[in-house]
């Protein structure tokens, strides 16, 4: 099924325009005493959750924002509580 | 309904309080792992838990290519003695696998590829397993209805050619191993859902099913597309793991026309015709996680695209079926086998993406030998979690396009 996704700026678009960024992840960790198993989880590790999870987009063939929005990926329906970033 | 009748692998059995050896999933995996714990090592109180039927998942929805062509020593060999098994199998199982070794044929669409087709051609021919490079000339010998034109959107340079793959019959490797498991005790359980593992002092102790709890001390999950999501609500082990829905089709049946497996990385489509004479073609992933295993018109348009410009006497053709299933991509296209690290007694195999159908046989003859002497066999050492941690990550990406929407 095909996905559409809101983007902040431009609205409700195609999915196809957009890359996906990732799961939302929380901040980077800090550099400070980081060790290789919580960098490895913030890079690689993924929850794949089967229902709503929270993630982000960029719109690449458009204006170019980054934002998050929340997605059930057992139906590719985007679920209202998009929040943009700069 | 089906339940009500006999399964095809022998007579249904209560599911019972406690097993040696518990499997959470009804796909290849588990199926060979099981048949390999009884046949090799003599342990047959096994539990496979399947929660709709067997074959529900990548294992009735491949699309059936098998081949020994990857890119790094760790899985060439693996892959290599998963495609010597098919003729041993089909034997053993007394079960007519339909191994069609047709061979494949990669089509290179620049000099850069046909640089990376050397390479993996050199890793192959170290290994022992027969791989050419062909130009463009050859290949058309090869496949005569290829499109060697330089007037198309990505021009055929040559091809990465590997007799010894092809097609086996999807089908008939999940009924022949469930028969064979099933033969030697093996239990399959289908429309019981593995719903928790519980952990004592951080060894296994028990399973949750619909079906009541099941007490052993060793649990595998190679459930193909749900294992990470399911090893991360049971166990909060996080895995490096995006899952994408891998679409497929298959066209109206043609008189003879393609006997090798084609597939171009550029065009981002793979075709071979079937013992049936349908082309069975695919290789779109949707670009972002999700679960649907839905078709989307945008790839219907982009394989019927593809198809007609490298092999057009297909152009007209009428798609017949289309279908969808689930792929496991790690970041560094290899799968992930552990057992015995994070938690004593369980062990995983996952992450095979889109090649978990020909690397069936020999992995469960190994997760076999893990799991029946808990020591982890040395082919299988490099496929650890922790590798992405040491980054020790695998190097097969370069084979080809990065699909992972994480990378
Ligand atoms: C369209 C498509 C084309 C492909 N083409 C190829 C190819 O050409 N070559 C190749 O090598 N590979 C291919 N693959 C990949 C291959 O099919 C998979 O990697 C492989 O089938 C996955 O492993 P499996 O068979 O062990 O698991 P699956 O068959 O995916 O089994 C998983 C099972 O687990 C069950 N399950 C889920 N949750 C639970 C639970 N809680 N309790 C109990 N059971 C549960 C599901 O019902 C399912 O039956 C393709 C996949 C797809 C979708
Ligand atoms: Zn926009």
């Amino acid at each position: 099924m095909a996905l559409t996704i809101t983007c902040p700026i431009c609205g409700k678009r195609n999915g196809y325009e957009f890359r996906y960024g990732g799961e939302e992840k929380g901040p980077r960790p800090d550099e400070a005493g980081l060790t290789p198993e919580a960098w490895c989880d913030y890079v690689h590790m993924n929850n794949c959750v089967a229902g709503v999870q929270e993630e982000w987009w960029f719109h690449k063939d458009g204006c170019g924002s980054w934002f998050k929005i929340h997605r059930d990926t057992t139906t590719n329906l985007e679920i209202e509580q998009t929040e943009a970033t700069e | 309904m089906f339940l009500k009748n006999k399964p095809m692998w022998g007579k249904r059995t209560k599911l019972k309080s406690s097993y040696d050896v518990v499997i959470i999933g009804g796909g290849l995996h588990s199926l060979a792992t099981a048949y390999y714990l009884a046949k090799d090592y003599g342990i047959t109180d096994i539990a496979i838990l399947e929660k709709n039927y067997i074959g529900f998942g990548g294992a009735g929805r491949n699309t059936a290519i098998v081949r020994a062509n990857q890119r790094t020593q760790y899985n060439v060999p693996l892959y290599k003695e998963a495609l010597d098994l098919w003729p041993v199998l089909t034997k053993e199982l007394d079960y007519n696998l339909m191994f069609n070794n047709c061979g494949n044929l990669n089509l290179m669409h620049s000099e850069a590829a046909m640089k990376a087709a050397r390479m993996n051609i050199c890793t192959a021919q170290f290994h022992g397993v027969e791989s050419h490079l062909i130009d463009a000339k050859e290949a058309k010998e090869l496949v005569p209805a290829l499109n060697i034109s330089e007037d198309i959107t990505f021009p055929i340079h040559g091809a990465m050619f590997h007799p010894p793959g092809g097609i086996v019959r999807h089908d008939a490797v999940v009924w022949g191993l469930a028969k064979g498991a099933a033969k030697k005790g093996v239990e399959i359980h289908q429309q019981t859902e593995a719903l928790d593992i519980t952990t004592k002092n951080g060894k296994v102790e028990s399973v949750k099913t619909n079906m009541g709890t099941i007490q052993t001390k060793q649990v595998m999950i190679s459930a193909g597309g749900y294992s990470a999501a399911l090893i991360n609500s049971m166990l909060g082990i996080r895995l490096p793991i995006s899952v994408l829905t891998i679409q497929a089709m298959v066209t109206q049946p043609l008189k003879p026309i393609l006997d090798h497996v084609v597939s171009s990385g550029a065009y981002h489509c793979y075709a071979n015709q079937t013992l049936k004479g349908e082309i069975a073609t695919g290789a779109h992933m949707d670009p972002w996680p999700n679960y649907t295993t839905l078709n989307t018109a945008y790839y219907i348009k982009h394989q019927a695209e593809a198809l007609s410009e490298f092999l057009p006497a297909l152009r007209g053709l009428k798609f017949m079926r289309i279908w969808g299933g689930l792929a496991d991509m790690t970041p560094d296209m290899a799968p992930i086998m552990d057992g015995n690290d994070q938690v004593e007694g369980f062990f995983m195999d996952c992450g095979w993406g889109y090649f978990g159908f020909k690397s069936c046989s020999a992995v469960g003859k190994y997760m076999a030998e893990f799991i029946a002497k808990n020591e982890c066999p040395d082919i299988l050492k490099p496929f650890n979690l922790k590798r992405y941690q040491d980054h020790k990550l695998m190097g097969e990406t370069a084979a080809l396009v990065n699909y992972s929407p994480d990378n």
